[in-house]
């Protein structure tokens, strides 16, 4: 084995590599210069917000139509290009196969396929930005007839439209469907395939678990908007009217076909996130997970009542309002699950006898922050209500609330927590607690005084507010202001987090192999762990959470220990 | 390392491949169910479609359907074939099912050669300048639908073309029951679109 | 407090107390999340705890109180739902009476209004139209108003926010919402759902008057109108 290791060549190693683990860190670092563009963005907009008409430090004057492209692709980049590769397709390549005890996924050339068509996607979105007229700049949501034609000439020839901003922008979010679709298909056949001897059902990690099931609803869902892609592509270049109401199309049948998938797309975001606090909470408190089994019948419930809630993105778009109840009942219901999940990991923590570690700090963060996302998820679901927030900065920072806690939260926790097993260093502590206040008070003084804005009536993915007298008023202008200065905070105490990332990666303290004391499979590797993980493959004795359990003096007894 | 993926032990006996096939055809079906069901509510709302769908050809329609359904018969001959290691049969049948697959396409090109000659076209420019705009979305559905599903027609040829290549040098067998599965949703979903595209008149 | 900008709808207060009491029940619940996920923190510090108790949380005595948890949550849903329902019905069906009604478009990037003519009726010739930047429509006080919403081109959504109305206009549909204004004033609509380059400009006015002021001002549009098509 350790020949194999040797040969190979750089590019093999590196680039072209077929290791699980090489590629779960391409995923993630492109994840994360993707989020350094969406934040840059978000930084040029913000500013803009507060500052209108101001000329942008580092940028320079910024447009009606580019404001309207740098939130669409601020919204597609952070949505599809950073949540969906860290979050599923780089914690997914990470844990699943160590987590469960194998030595690589069940199709490796499979695997590194879907990373380069995941890149060419990327690509295709940055380059949308160069091409003439600018990327699109109709919202994330895509909603034809602007996405069809409205904001462009009508009637293009062929090769003009294939490379306008909407089209490129539709291309790149289908390239990028199908490279997760493939990674998807690897994921689910290894989990179900490649266990460890022992590893039953339930012994299988939540983190596996949840990330399974996300990318179940994601296949699930994802299929009618790849047609609903096509169909408005050909829209733009073939001069067909699937969506175009003077041609007998219905453009509200786009809109369901987005939100049929969008929807489950944010639990797609969230549910590896609840993966990651599952791992977290029981090592942190030194007692079991509580109600394992059913916080994963619980999030099987949430998933299934996740597809049909679509529709509370569209109480007021015109949709029966007899259906709209139905849809307000569904969403709000949906909360019954989610409260059980949240409750059962705080009831973990009773009784534990609990460390603060820096993993453990960006998971009880991720909870308090998501609270108010989940919470105002409520008001939103009650259609009355949301017939005045819909569109709003509400909205904005509902969403934001739900979004960054689940994006980057997890992320970070899952970050402190395995990069001793990952790059076999220790990070540095002062380092990761200023980077997580930083990060943990400027979020909140960003989005939370948007809430207030979106209640006094401002409403979204406007570049001036200076025509409406009645909303351009104090405090909300204070408002923008503290945002945005808040905002740029949150950016620039990032570069603690990458400074520590590379230092500690380059000479950090040498990390044991079990650091946290864990039960988990993966500290059982070395670390880093070579190419094909385990020195031989375990054997599972029992569940992954058995934390001071009474057939031991040790507070902890790791999934291998023979009984 | 071969000696260590011997070493884990699948738990459930569903060969690997097998399995992601089966979960690639879940997410093809979503694919061709959403388009499906957009074209079926447009359906229901423009009974004037009817006036459309009398030009598709009936008749070519259904020979496709039995061709299909032959070469659905054939590739499952071919998969008894490679349960049996029979090399020469599992060649023959599965280039029958090939066959099964061009003449498909010889009989599809045909019908799309007379509609786009009768100015029925993706986009229909003919219909929309004589004002029947509702009338030429029905032949952006027909055409996206049976498009699609003409290039699975071809997708599927090549799984079973290289299938066959690795059958004949007696590897992979595996392969053609696989290339099998490919080719039985290829046909359900044609089972699909030809009483929608065809019969409903 | 005042978050809410001034109500000059007979439902606006509707939405605003549907507010108030979704937020007693969220933030009652999130507070005492909070509180749940804080305490241990303190009471089960590693220095105050020798070992962890096993409790694995699977057992139906354990986790009867996040069953309760659950069901609480559960109650006070089904409370929000009962309680926001009549609002919706209120503002999504359409009342009995119409007193006066208007079509309004939304096209790149005005707001387009129509008043029936002096036959008192829509879609006929004599219809009056005004598409201009920063126009006002006109609307009598206390009144139902009737407003047919279209859209030309892309979607756009009517948005005034001092009554709490908002809908998206659809091309190739008509949607009717009503308003019964409550005050008098000058109001903005603003278009809610993007549409463009011009979606940040896009804002006109609903000005509210009483009845006389607002016979007063049909006369005179129509006055103005027939001059304007008598040339
Ligand atoms: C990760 C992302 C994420 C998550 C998890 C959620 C979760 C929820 N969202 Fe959100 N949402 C978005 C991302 C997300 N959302 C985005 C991106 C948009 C806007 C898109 C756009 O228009 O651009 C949006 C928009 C949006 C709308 C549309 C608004 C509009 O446009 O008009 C609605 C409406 O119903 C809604 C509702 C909800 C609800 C009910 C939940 C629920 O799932 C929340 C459930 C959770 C809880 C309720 C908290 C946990 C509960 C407890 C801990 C209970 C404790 C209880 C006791 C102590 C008793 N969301
Ligand atoms: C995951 C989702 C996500 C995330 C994290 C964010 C993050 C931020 N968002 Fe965004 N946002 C959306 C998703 C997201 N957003 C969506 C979907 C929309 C709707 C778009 C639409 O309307 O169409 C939106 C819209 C939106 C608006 C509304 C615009 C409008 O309607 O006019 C605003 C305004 O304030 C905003 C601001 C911000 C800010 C200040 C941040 C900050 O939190 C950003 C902070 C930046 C970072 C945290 C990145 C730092 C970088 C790293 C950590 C990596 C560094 C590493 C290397 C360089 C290797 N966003
Ligand atoms: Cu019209 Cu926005
Ligand atoms: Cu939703």
């Amino acid at each position: 084995m350790s020949n194999t290791v040797h040969s190979q060549s750089f590019l093999r190693k590196y680039i072209f590599s077929t290791d699980h683990k090489t590629i779960g860190a391409q995923y993630t670092i492109t994840g994360l210069v993707m989020a350094a563009l969406g934040g840059f963005l978000a930084y040029v907009f913000r500013y803009n917000l507060a500052f209108p008409g101001d000329a942008i430090p580092l940028f320079g004057e910024l447009t009606a139509s580019q404001y309207n492209t740098f939130i669409t692709c601020h919204g597609m980049i952070m949505v599809f290009w950073v949540g969906m590769p860290i979050l599923v397709a780089g914690l997914g390549n990470f844990l699943i196969p160590i987590m469960i005890g194998t030595d690589d996924m069940a199709f490796p050339k499979l695997n590194m396929m879907s990373y380069w068509i995941f890149l060419f996607s990327a690509i295709v979105l940055v380059i949308s930005f160069f091409v003439p007229g600018g990327a699109f700049g109709g919202g994330w949501t895509l909603y034809p007839p602007l996405s069809a034609n409205g904001y462009l000439n009508p009637n293009p020839s062929f090769f003009k439209a294939l490379f306008y901003g909407n089209s490129l922008m539709i291309i790149s979010v289908a390239l990028e469907f199908t490279s997760l679709l493939m990674g998807g298909i690897n994921f689910i056949v290894t989990t179900i395939n490649r266990r460890a001897p022992g590893m039953t059902p339930w012994r299988i990690p939540l983190a596996v678990w949840m990330i399974n099931i996300a990318t179940v609803i994601f296949m699930f869902s994802v299929g009618p908007l790849i047609a609903g892609a096509f169909m408005l592509l050909f829209d733009i270049v073939l001069g067909s009217g699937f969506f175009d109401p003077s041609r007998g199309g219905d453009p509200i049948l786009f809109q369901h076909l987005f939100w049929f998938f969008g929807h489950p797309e944010v639990y797609v975001l969230l549910l590896p996130a609840l993966g990651v606090l599952g791992e977290i909470f029981p090592v942190f408190a030194r007692k079991p997970l509580f109600a394992y089994k059913i916080i994963v019948y619980l999030t099987i419930v949430a998933a299934i009542l996740s597809v049909v809630v679509w529709a509370h993105h569209q109480f007021i778009a015109g949709i029966d309002p007899r259906m709209a109840t139905f849809f307000s009942v569904a969403t709000i219901l949906i909360s019954i699950p989610f409260s059980g999940i949240f409750l059962a990991f705080m009831a973990t923590l009773w009784g534990g006898k609990i460390r603060i570690e820096l993993p453990m700090i960006w998971a009880l963060g991720f909870i308090g922050l998501f609270l108010v996302g989940g919470f105002t998820g409520l008001f939103l679901g009650s259609n009355a209500f949301d017939i005045y927030a819909h569109d709003t900065y509400f909205i904005v920072a509902h969403f934001h609330y739900t979004l960054f806690p689940s994006i980057f939260f997890g992320f970070f926790a899952a970050f402190y927590y395995w990069f001793p097993k990952f790059t076999g260093k220790e990070l540095n502590k002062t380092l990761g607690y200023i980077h997580f206040w930083g990060t943990f008070i400027f979020f909140n003084f960003v989005f939370f005084p948007l809430f207030f804005n979106g209640l006094g009536g401002q409403h979204r993915r406007i570049f001036n507010y200076g025509m409406f007298d009645s909303i351009n008023i104090e405090p909300y202008i204070t408002f923008e202001k503290i945002a945005t200065i808040s905002a740029i905070c949150l950016i620039s105490i990032q570069i603690v987090f990458i400074f520590n990332f590379i230092m500690s990666w380059m000479s950090g303290k040498k990390a044991a192999r079990n650091p946290w004391q864990a039960n988990t499979l993966e500290w059982l590797a070395g670390s880093p762990p070579p190419h094909g993980n385990f020195d031989n493959i375990p054997t599972v004795y029992r569940g992954p959470y058995e934390y001071s359990a009474p057939e031991t003096d040790a507070d902890y007894l790791p999934q291998n220990v023979q009984p | 390392m071969e000696n260590q993926r011997s070493l884990s032990v699948p738990i459930l006996r569903v060969p690997q491949g097998r399995m992601a096939m089966w979960m690639l055809i879940a997410g093809e079906l979503m694919i061709f169910g959403g388009l499906i069901a957009c074209y079926v509510l447009y359906r229901l709302r423009f009974p004037e479609w009817a006036d459309q769908a009398v030009h598709t050809n009936t008749l070519i329609g259904a020979i496709n359907t039995i061709v299909l359904l032959t070469s659905s018969f054939t590739v499952v001959k071919a998969h008894e074939a490679a349960n049996k290691l029979d090399i020469g049969k599992v060649t023959l049948w599965l280039s029958a099912s090939i066959g099964g697959g061009l003449l498909f396409l010889v009989f599809k090109s045909i019908e799309y050669s007379t509609e786009i000659g009768h100015g029925f076209t993706f986009a229909s420019p003919t219909l929309q300048t004589s004002g029947d705009t509702i009338g030429s979305l029905f032949w952006s559905f027909y055409f996206f639908l049976t498009g699609l599903h003409g290039l699975h027609v071809i997708v599927g040829m090549i799984i079973m073309f290289l299938a066959l290549l690795n059958a004949r040098k007696g590897q992979k067998l595996y392969r053609v029951e696989l290339a099998g599965m490919y080719w039985h949703m290829v046909d359900l979903i044609w089972i699909f679109l030809f009483p929608l595209l065809y019969i409903a008149k | 407090m005042n978050i809410f900008p001034e109500n000059v709808s007979t439902y606006g207060q509707g939405i605003d107390q549907l507010f108030w009491l979704i937020l007693v029940f969220a933030g009652t619940a999130f507070f005492i999340s909070l509180f749940i996920l804080l305490y241990p923190l303190y009471k089960n510090h590693h220095s105050r705890v020798k070992r962890a108790s096993y409790i694995t949380g699977e057992k139906k005595s354990q986790f009867f109180l996040v069953a309760v948890a659950m069901c609480i949550l559960a109650l006070s849903d089904f409370i929000i739902l009962f309680a926001e329902h009549d609002t919706w019905e209120t503002i999504e069906s359409l009342p009995k009476v119409k007193d006066v009604e208007y079509i309004v478009i939304g096209r790149q990037w005005n707001w387009a209004f129509t008043y029936p003519g002096p036959d008192g009726k829509l879609g006929t010739s004599d219809d009056v139209v005004i598409d201009a930047p920063d126009s006002e429509l006109h609307v009598p006080l206390n009144k139902n108003a009737f407003f047919h919403l279209k859209a030309k081109d892309v979607v756009h959504s009517f948005f005034v926010i001092n009554t709490r109305l908002k809908q998206d206009c659809v091309p190739g549909r008509t949607i009717t919402r009503w308003i019964n204004f409550t005050k008098q004033g000058k109001y903005d609509i603003s278009c809610a759902e993007i549409c463009g380059v011009g979606h940040t400009r896009m804002r006109n006015f609903i000005v509210v008057e009483s009845q006389e002021k607002y016979n007063h001002y049909i006369d005179s549009l129509y006055k103005q109108h027939s001059a304007v098509a008598g040339n």
